[in-house]
């Protein structure tokens, strides 16, 4: 689903080898932290996948916990991807981890996708809970799903909002999409012809980095992307919106081990307590700071909990 | 599926991106050897432009083809969306191994054979494409070589830019979790590169035993 992949690790000081003189550097530097006395034996661990937005929720419920808890926070960032985020859930080497609705429906499940959001929670929850003993929480507020997206100044002057208002200039403009729309089964071909749009020639197929580039320099005139990168706010560019409920909604849900909740219940509170927090507006404006202003994570999700009141 | 039985049941697209790559690398030779050659040989007179020259060639070598697309998007005439660009960017990568190869080769002539050559009356015209360039010759093509392979194996990030050849399946794989795909595309690329290498490496060989 994302093709923004950072590299923003976090920096945990762990010379497990090194000399004597790292090793009380290391303590050193993790006093302040981790040994204030207040942060008792017990550890809890964040995953999250290879990318940005994951960074950030994974640092989201890290934060939450260690405010709302005594838990100390071991943070698994970067893991490589959903099925290595879920067998490390399933098998307790991480806690928790963000995942989205329509993935674990679709990848983990092996389901069909469906539109309609509350049913697919719905199905999710009872299944994890059932097949995983894992708890889905509730949804955070946003989708991060596939987004067609258009100039901000066409959106003006066109006065587009919807993706059904396109319809009349679709044949004079040029679409460029990404390889992962053109092939999934959710993508082009049922999106052309659920909307009945017919653009100017073949859609140019490019590099999902590029397409904005494209976009922006008017070498096509709408493009696929996801709903929650941070460049569609930062190069003024507008998200259409889906009227037609034709793409899958996937939802950002935390998921957690019950067994976790049932040892440390305030970590139920802490996590609930996100629920509905970040719109998709939110969660731009988060990963454009960490992709586009190299902003660490830890930073933008401090900032985020101070504004929200968290 | 095996990756053969996806190849064998997509032939006829397979052909099409191969045919494409083809197109794309042979354009961005041309122009590689066009600028490479008649560059490398104006320096080789000139070793300060030439250090210059070459490093500004060796950073080109290091800027991600990605990020070099992306500066290029805005380029009027050359840039945009489509062959042009991949066409730019691959000659760019191109043209550094010709580059270097031609003024190393001809540097490398024996310069007693070159004063005995003056000594016989030849211009400095003559020398260089009487004695000079024939000497040079193995190590010319070495270059072309080395810049020819390297050429098919990085022409398949033209399909980044909407350019097709035989990386458009390697991104499509990618984007779809699927190797047989990521090898359509991989596999017979690589099959290319080895046979041009190869084909090359013989007119090489032949050359050098004139």
């Amino acid at each position: 689903m994302n093709g923004s992949h950072s590299s923003a690790r976090r920096g945990i000081p762990c010379p497990a080898r090194g000399s004597l003189l790292l090793r009380v550097l290391a303590l050193l530097v993790m006093l302040p932290t981790g040994g204030c006395g207040k942060r008792g034996g017990e550890t809890i661990v964040v995953g999250s996948k290879n990318f940005t937005e994951q960074i950030v929720l994974a640092e989201l419920f890290a934060q939450q916990i260690e405010a709302h808890s005594t838990l100390r926070v071991d943070r698994r960032l970067n893991l490589g991807g959903t099925f290595i985020c879920h067998d490390a859930l399933v098998s307790g080497k991480i806690a928790l981890y963000p995942e989205y609705t329509g993935t674990a429906l679709i990848a983990i499940l092996n389901d069909s996708p469906q539109k309609d959001s509350a049913e697919v929670f719905r199905r999710v929850q009872e299944e994890y809970r059932a097949r995983f003993n894992v708890e889905v929480m509730p949804p955070l507020g946003f989708n991060n799903t596939f987004a067609m997206i258009v100039r901000g100044d066409d959106a003006d002057k066109l006065h587009l909002r919807r993706i059904s208002d396109v319809a009349p200039y679709a044949p004079k403009w040029r679409a460029g999409f990404g390889y992962e729309f053109m092939e999934r089964p959710d993508g082009y071909r049922g999106w052309m012809a659920a909307y009945g749009l017919h653009f100017a020639g073949e859609p140019q197929i490019l590099d999902l980095g590029l397409l904005y580039r494209a976009l922006a320099d008017k070498q096509v005139d709408m493009v696929a992307g996801n709903s929650t990168d941070g460049v569609i706010a930062s190069l003024h560019m507008v998200a259409l919106e889906d009227d037609l409920h034709y793409f899958p909604p996937y939802e950002a849900v935390p998921l957690v081990r019950r067994a976790t909740l049932e040892k440390h219940p305030e970590v139920r509170g802490a996590i609930a307590a996100l629920a509905g927090k970040i719109s998709v507006d939110e969660m731009r404006q988060m990963n454009y700071a960490v992709d586009g202003e190299h902003r660490d994570p830890a930073d933008v999700v401090r900032a985020f909990r101070k504004a929200k009141g968290l | 599926m095996n990756w053969y039985e996806f190849l064998l049941r997509n032939r006829s697209e397979v052909f099409e991106r191969s045919l494409e790559h083809i197109a794309l690398v042979g354009a961005s030779m041309a122009i590689s050897l066009a600028i490479g050659l008649p560059l490398g040989i104006a320096l080789v007179r000139r070793a300060k432009l030439q250090r210059w020259v070459i490093g500004a060639a060796n950073v080109v070598q290091t800027i991600p083809s990605l990020a070099l697309f992306g500066f290029l998007i805005p380029v009027p005439w050359i840039g945009g969306v489509g062959a042009s660009t991949a066409i730019v960017a691959l000659s760019l990568y191109a043209v550094l191994p010709i580059l270097r190869n031609t003024c190393t080769g001809i540097a490398e002539v024996d310069p007693a054979v070159i004063e005995s050559a003056r000594g016989m009356g030849m211009t400095p015209r003559q020398v260089l494409w009487q004695v000079q360039l024939p000497l040079a010759a193995p190590v010319l093509l070495a270059g072309i070589r080395v810049s020819t392979a390297m050429c098919i194996g990085i022409t398949t990030i033209a399909a980044a830019i909407g350019a097709g050849g035989l990386g458009v399946f390697i991104f499509r794989g990618l984007a779809m979790v699927n190797n047989q795909v990521i090898l359509a595309g991989a596999i017979p690329a690589a099959i290319l590169a080895i046979a041009v290498d190869s084909g090359l490496g013989y007119f090489q060989r032949s050359t050098a035993r004139k």
